[in-house]
């Protein structure tokens, strides 16, 4: 059984669900409807293209192709990640993008090729979907922990340098912020696996029920996809700040301030 | 005394962007010396104090023990200096936990945390034993003070850096730390500090205005 087809008529029906949150934005005054429609006729243009490439992309199904597609993805979550960090994009761009290539990378193989083995291995059903949700939220992870990090040292100062006083090297001084980044960014995973199937249907495991499986696979897919996606966060956002951190602090063990891109 | 300087500043100047703070500033201390700083507020006081822990930018020379500060020996120099600022931060956690904490970085693995000083120093600078288990956040300005000088002691560093560090001091707890201080005849303290009548260590009290000519030495 496949999942039941919409007409584009019956989508266009689903844009009337809008009625509602955007007389609620005028009635309130809340200045985000300008961006609101932005985001709405971005997210719908960029899925109307996306689900044009991918069924060529499924067609074709070639290893090489689904990487450069997966390499895309991850240059685009970069940029979206420096620019939500306030960070300049010259010096974050290279060591953001390798931190979140290992971070989808590694729980995507091992989920492809040892959790389902799917025949082909490297099939673009399975790598495309499972490699965007697993980016997602590296994204995510990746804005919360480094914009922490950063913000903390810069906001606490003092008792950086307290630290740096005492003897500590970068590596010692830098332990608590990296503890708080990791806790920031790992936090919204660990609570939306604590609460997993009692609050919500997840979105694999409803796209799993659509597509025709029964329940019992489509929580086995859910339990995977959940751990793939915490390995692949702490992963990310562990190494997006070890990566970037001998560029951002001065050899004196200072944090470079040039690093953000506008400050008062 | 040595010969050799625990401290020299030579021609050191402090530019940021377009304005001066200082220039050619020279200064040098022996081992155990005691010398306070005056200067009204923004003449660059606790800014040399930055430069000589490696907090702030500058040009000319520093010799900590007759080692020059650069990029390569700036972690090694830190162990030789111990630095209270005038609003410290501790960290996190129990004020107990925060006089521990440096004791886990390996450049200290040769000091060894000890408790009884801790207690003793408490009881010297007449704070009560209780803080120990109090919320370094919680603390007021002259607590904090004594607990960052604290902190600074258990180091046994050779130079100690006072940035107005008793300025929150009622007169009781600023006399005992300042005779505690006086007492610490190896101890090298620069000290600075706006109002020198309220807070001195030895006769040496300077203007830093005197520091810019090679005299002053």
């Amino acid at each position: 059984m496949n999942a039941t087809d919409i007409s584009y008529w019956q989508l266009a029906a689903g844009y009337g669900l809008l009625l509602f949150p955007f007389a609620a934005l005028l009635w309130h005054g809340v200045p985000i409807l300008g961006d609101t429609i932005l985001s709405i006729v971005r997210m719908t243009v960029q899925l109307l293209f996306i689900g044009f490439y991918l069924q060529f992309l499924f067609r074709w199904n070639q290893p090489a192709l689904n990487f450069a597609w997966i390499t895309v993805m991850v240059l685009v979550a970069d940029a979206s990640i420096v620019r939500g960090c306030g960070l300049k994009a010259r010096r974050f761009l290279a060591p953001l993008s390798f931190a979140l290539l290992i971070g989808v990378l590694f729980p995507l193989l091992l989920f492809v090729t040892v959790i389902i083995r799917p025949d082909p291995l490297l099939d673009a059903r399975y790598v495309i979907p499972i490699a965007g949700m697993i980016l997602g939220n590296c994204l995510r992870a990746d804005i919360v922990g480094i914009r922490s990090f950063y913000e903390s040292i810069h906001k606490q100062e003092k008792a950086y340098l307290h630290a740096l006083a005492s003897g500590a090297r970068l590596h010692e001084a830098v332990l608590p912020f990296m503890r708080d980044a990791l806790r920031d960014a790992l936090a919204p995973t660990v609570a939306t696996m604590a609460t997993m199937g009692v609050v919500s249907l997840p979105g694999m495991m409803t796209g799993v029920i659509l597509g025709g499986s029964d329940p019992a696979t489509a929580i086995k897919y859910q339990i995977a996809i959940m751990l793939a996606i915490f390995s692949g966060t702490a992963i990310t956002v562990t190494a997006a700040v070890y990566l970037t951190l001998y560029k951002s602090f001065t050899p004196f063990g200072l944090l470079d301030k040039e690093i953000f891109r506008s400050r008062d | 005394m040595k010969n050799t300087f625990m401290l020299d500043v030579s021609n050191v100047s402090v530019i940021f962007g377009k304005v001066t703070l200082f220039d050619n500033l020279y200064l040098s201390m022996h081992e155990g010396e005691k010398l306070t700083l005056s200067g009204p507020s923004g003449s660059g006081k606790s800014t040399l104090l930055r430069c000589i822990i490696g907090f702030a930018p500058f040009s000319g020379a520093i010799h900590i023990d007759s080692e020059p500060l650069n990029t390569h020996t700036v972690w090694r120099l830190r162990r030789k200096v111990a630095y209270v600022d005038q609003e410290p931060d501790l960290g996190p956690g129990q004020v107990r936990e925060a006089l521990k904490r440096p004791f886990s970085y390996k450049a200290n693995h040769a000091v060894n945390f000890d408790p009884h000083r801790v207690d003793s120093l408490f009881e010297r600078f007449l704070l009560p034993q209780s803080l120990q288990s109090k919320e370094v956040r919680t603390l007021s300005g002259g607590e904090k003070q004594r607990v960052a000088l604290i902190a600074a002691l258990l180091l046994k560093r050779p130079l100690l850096l006072l940035d107005e560090a008793a300025s929150a001091l009622d007169a009781n707890s600023k006399h005992q730390v300042r005779e505690y201080l006086r007492e610490q005849s190896e101890l090298t303290i620069l000290s600075v500090s706006h109002d020198t009548r309220d807070f001195t260590l030895s006769n040496s009290v300077f203007n830093i205005e005197a520091l810019k000519k090679e005299e002053a030495r």
